[in-house]
């Protein structure tokens, strides 16, 4: 009894990944499912049907998105970065983290060969983290 | 249309289902090769319902848990016809020119 308690509230946090929309049209049913489909004693979702979830919970954002015209970019991008600047130290951070990870997955796609392309891609991404972060910088001084 | 898509209006062509009973009923008609996980199973749902190609047929409370049960509707019964003698003239013309080699599996 216990273990599926456990293993219902584990998937329940996986679920809240999902679209506020999306949970309250089908979260109940989505647990009748993965309920029926574990197997006695389950306490933790398996890997597979985690990664399955998550994958899906980003369709479906994408999905609720385009359900909603009024829905803008430009407008997400703005208020990514305004929450960014309330948080300057931490999204500095994070940026640079993400910036040197870039570089290390191109320099490890060069290695094997294949980075053509992803250098292409990865390196200009790499480059807007650090410009990114080189703007908060001046918001961590003050 | 993709083979999820496809097995999933499938089995509701058998008459109105719940998400578990899809995916065993899937499950039996790929005769075990496709097992859909919950993720992938109500992102379609959700799509053919937007699409207007399946609808809520009922729903029910078992064990304090909610069942909604899905059917296919005219457009989605229409939209399976398509595919399906689509895929059958495909599955023909393959059959004919391998017959004609001599290397065609009996079916």
């Amino acid at each position: 009894m216990t273990n599926s308690a456990d293993l219902e509230r584990r998937y329940r946090r996986l679920l809240t990944f999902y679209p506020k929309a999306f949970r309250d049209q089908h979260e109940q049913e989505v647990l009748s499912v993965l309920m029926a489909g574990a197997v006695d004693g389950q306490r933790r979702p398996r890997a597979a049907e985690s990664a399955d979830l998550l994958r899906n919970a980003i369709l479906a954002h994408l999905h609720h998105m385009k359900l909603h015209p009024s829905w803008d970019y430009r407008h997400a991008v703005r208020r990514s970065l305004a929450i960014e600047a309330k948080h300057p130290r931490r999204s500095m951070l994070l940026r640079v983290g993400a910036g040197v990870w870039l570089l290390t997955l191109t320099a490890i796609l060069y290695g094997y060969g294949v980075g053509d392309w992803w250098g292409l891609l990865l390196v200009p991404s790499a480059a807007l983290h650090f410009y990114l972060a080189y703007r908060l910088r001046h918001t961590v001084q003050r | 249309m993709q083979e999820a898509t496809f097995l999933i209006l499938t089995a509701l062509a058998g008459g109105s289902q719940h998400g578990y009973g899809i995916i065993t009923d899937v499950e039996q008609i790929s005769d075990g090769r496709v097992r859909l996980r919950a993720g992938t199973l109500y992102t379609a749902l959700e799509r053919l319902t937007a699409d207007r190609l399946i609808g809520v047929d009922r729903e029910e409370i078992v064990d304090n848990r909610l069942r909604r049960y899905y059917r296919l509707t005219r457009p989605g019964e229409e939209r399976l016809s398509e595919e399906a003698v689509r895929l059958r003239s495909n599955a023909n013309a393959a059959i004919a020119r391998l017959d004609r080699i001599g290397g065609v599996a009996t079916a």
